[in-house]
């Protein structure tokens, strides 16, 4: 018993933290491995792409081992993960809506109706591209708040300090953001789900 | 009946989340690339260890523009074979 605690006491985040800053690179793979769901699925929710997703997955760990001596082994490490990783799906959603889009349309555009095929299609069926749609169409500061909220079942006050935002102004984002999502999905009609009475602090 | 909203959306988009999976290679390529990025860091630390170039005097500090062109003349050479070593 006492040695499975020890074990679990030695790869506890905390004590990987400070492997990782004395230059272990077995410490950065567990670590990979333990937290890696928790920003692939943040940034594909917020960036509605897998391809970035794991881009963006690779791209945390590397400065979590790059910034590893900023990181304080203390403290624990998914709000730090969390906060990188909205920031940097922040950073490519704007991006890809200032350069990559206009261009994909024109790809699109020259290649033709490449969205028609049946491969497209059947590669996106019709649930998960409404639920892609319906996220992807909120504004990008509504959409960090419903992401961390709905898909990593954090707190308010959690969110809050993540995206270093009040907590009403996550309550008030979390508010429209819902109220959006039902619209987009036809949630609104219906007796099961009648309309919202948020309260607001 | 903000619990009823909450519980639906959160299935949903839980859902959506977990119908992509993080890719296979992930790790490797990941770990692939922070060894990459140590070495380059232990190359540059050992240079800073050794230096084999000439301090930057501050004796020349009234006509600093010429001392530093010059300091930068001499070192520039040594400097390129260090790198070119490691």
């Amino acid at each position: 018993m006492s040695t499975c605690l020890e074990k679990k006491e030695a790869t506890s985040d905390s004590n990987l933290i400070m492997s990782l800053q004395a230059g272990s690179l077995d410490a950065l793979g567990l670590l990979y491995d333990r937290h890696r769901g928790l920003v692939f699925r943040t940034a594909i929710a917020i960036t509605g792409d897998a391809e970035a997703a794991a881009d963006l997955l690779h791209d945390v760990f590397l400065r979590l081992h790059r910034f590893a001596s900023h990181v304080d082994p203390k403290r624990p490490l998914e709000p730090w993960l969390y906060r990188m990783t909205t920031n940097l799906s922040y950073t490519w959603v704007k991006r890809r809506q200032r350069w990559l889009r206009p261009l994909e349309d024109v790809a699109d555009w020259l290649v033709g109706t490449h969205k028609d095929t049946p491969a497209y299609q059947a590669e996106m069926d019709d649930s998960w591209r409404q639920v892609q749609q319906a996220v992807s169409s909120l504004p990008l500061s509504h959409r960090g708040v419903v992401v961390l909220y709905y898909v990593n079942d954090l707190s308010l006050q959690e969110i809050s300090e993540i995206l270093d935002i009040p907590v009403g102004t996550v309550k008030s984002r979390l508010h429209y953001g819902r109220q959006a999502l039902k619209q987009s999905l036809g949630l609104m009609a219906g007796e099961i789900l009648p309309d919202l009475q948020y309260e607001f602090t | 009946m903000d619990k009823k909203t909450d519980a639906l959306l959160s299935k949903m988009l839980k859902n959506w989340v977990n119908k992509q999976s993080p890719p296979d290679n992930g790790r490797a390529r990941l770990l692939w690339e922070a060894a990459q990025a140590s070495r380059s860091k232990f190359d540059l630390s050992a240079l800073r260890l050794f230096p084999q170039h000439k301090a930057f005097s501050s004796s020349y500090s009234n006509d600093w523009p010429q001392t530093l062109f010059t300091w930068i003349n001499e070192n520039s050479f040594q400097l390129r074979i260090q790198a070119r070593l490691s």
